[in-house]
């Protein structure tokens, strides 16, 4: 309400120095508007929008209801925070625009502003939503602590290994988009339609987001006796690798964006996650640092027991396991 | 999907890697139409040379249980779920016959003559 507020009186609070009506579009990459409204309309437009905003998101969290709170709450703020920001920010950079123009014809594209409020808004985003699961991520830890995963039954003398691969098509769509605004943003570089300024600002992120999509939008996965490869992209380059040796344990978890914080490769406290869709999750202890690196793939709750079945038959470890391992192992394998 | 590869088999590595994936697709490991991972990455988790591992995918092409497509990588064949498990029954067959000392030929005449 308060946001709501500030949105509808910041142009009163200028209107002394704003033409009559206010320049409140203009099309991209011109300088001169192509919109006009009233200062009336200019003031309440934006903010019927930010409550239209709060209505939809409580609506949503209280639908979810009480078991899911944790990870709605992460939404929540998440969406009001980007959503208040982007929102005072463009009626800040109207009103800017439009100061002391007696006509709003001759209000100019405020580009830096609308850059900083949309990079103001995706930050606040990522910080809110980092912070509030760090918080939802460390109270809930306890209760997914298990000693150990499943663990698969391997025949004496046999080599298994395990593969899994899984693609998001809407992230493929993703970064096919960002790339083809990248391209067109090259090829009017290069052909020198345009001045170079803003294309650039336009080529270098959008080309970023492509690469940086395209990668996760197709993740495979392979367990053998080398331990776990993860391999990112269409042509499985860049890829992490796992020792067999430096594996803690493995086990299937479901995960859902919510908690991770987003698609794609998400960093935090407790580990990675590789997130394309929600559900199962392969999640690996590495040996040490104790830290946990998960992939959302299909087929986990296998990858991780064969993991977990080399991890035994170990030499080094042998010793430890046989004792156990070979009352039940040995008696099946035989003929 | 899960391989297996039986370290005491004494058939030729390409066979045994044929054999492997040929026992995928019957027990519903990978479904028609769906891909395989790339050769070189089979040949770096199987431990077998890559070269060996296109030659037993070339022979599963022959049988008919996978599919080479430019740009799309090998994929199971339409049908090989049910061709691969007959297959794998007629392999059993010809390896004992061999083992009793059948010849092929002796295995063809035998089919003949049970009209």
């Amino acid at each position: 309400m308060g946001t709501a507020g500030l949105i509808a009186a910041l142009p009163w609070a200028a209107h002394g120095r704003l033409p009559d009506r206010l320049a409140t579009h203009w099309g991209s990459g011109q300088d001169t508007p192509d919109g006009s409204m009233p200062l009336w309309a200019a003031s309440l437009f934006p903010a019927l929008i930010w409550l239209a905003l709060t209505a939809i998101v409580f609506v949503a969290q209280r639908r979810a209801g009480d078991p899911a709170r944790g990870t709605t709450r992460a939404w929540t703020a998440a969406a009001l925070l980007s959503g208040g920001i982007l929102l005072g920010g463009a009626q800040a950079s109207v009103v800017r625009a439009n100061l002391d123009h007696a006509d709003w014809h001759q209000a100019r594209q405020p580009t830096a502003w609308i850059v900083v409020t949309l990079a103001g808004a995706a930050v606040a985003a990522g910080v809110v939503g980092w912070l509030v699961n760090s918080r939802v991520a460390v109270s809930a830890a306890p209760a997914t602590q298990e000693p150990s995963g499943p663990v698969l039954e391997i025949p004496r003398g046999q080599r298994l290994v395990w593969f899994s691969r899984i693609t998001n098509p809407w992230l493929h769509l993703l970064a096919a988009v960002a790339g083809l605004v990248a391209v067109a943003a090259l090829v009017t570089l290069v052909s020198g339609l345009a001045t170079a300024g803003p294309l650039w600002a336009l080529l270098a992120p959008f080309a970023f987001t492509s690469l940086a999509v395209a990668g996760c939008a197709t993740v495979q996965a392979r367990a053998s006796e080398r331990g776990l490869e993860v391999a990112f992209g269409p042509l499985g380059w860049p890829a992490r690798r796992w020792p067999a040796e430096d594996i803690e344990s493995a086990r299937a978890e479901n995960r859902t964006p919510a908690q991770v914080g987003g698609w794609g490769y998400r960093l935090r406290g407790l580990g990675t996650t590789v997130m394309l869709r929600s559900g199962e999750c392969l999640v690996i202890r590495t040996r040490g640092k104790g830290r946990e690196f998960a992939v959302s793939i299909d087929d986990a709750e296998r990858g991780a027991a064969l993991l977990n079945a080399l991890n035994m038959t170990r030499p080094f470890l042998r010793t430890a396991t046989v004792l156990h391992g070979a009352a039940h192992t040995i008696p099946k394998t035989t003929k | 999907m899960l391989l297996r590869l039986d370290k005491r088999d004494t058939r030729p590595l390409h066979e045994q890697v044929a054999g492997a994936i040929r026992r995928a697709i019957a027990e519903g490991e990978c479904r028609p139409g769906d891909r395989l991972p790339s050769a070189r990455d089979l040949s770096a988790a199987l431990d077998v040379n890559v070269n060996t591992v296109l030659r037993g995918l070339r022979s599963l092409r022959e049988d008919g249980l996978l599919e080479f497509r430019r740009g799309r990588g090998v994929t199971v064949a339409e049908g090989a779920d049910e061709r691969s498990g007959l297959l794998n029954q007629v392999y059993a067959l010809v390896t004992e016959a061999a083992r009793l000392g059948y010849s092929r030929t002796d295995l063809i005449e035998m089919i003949r003559g049970m009209a």
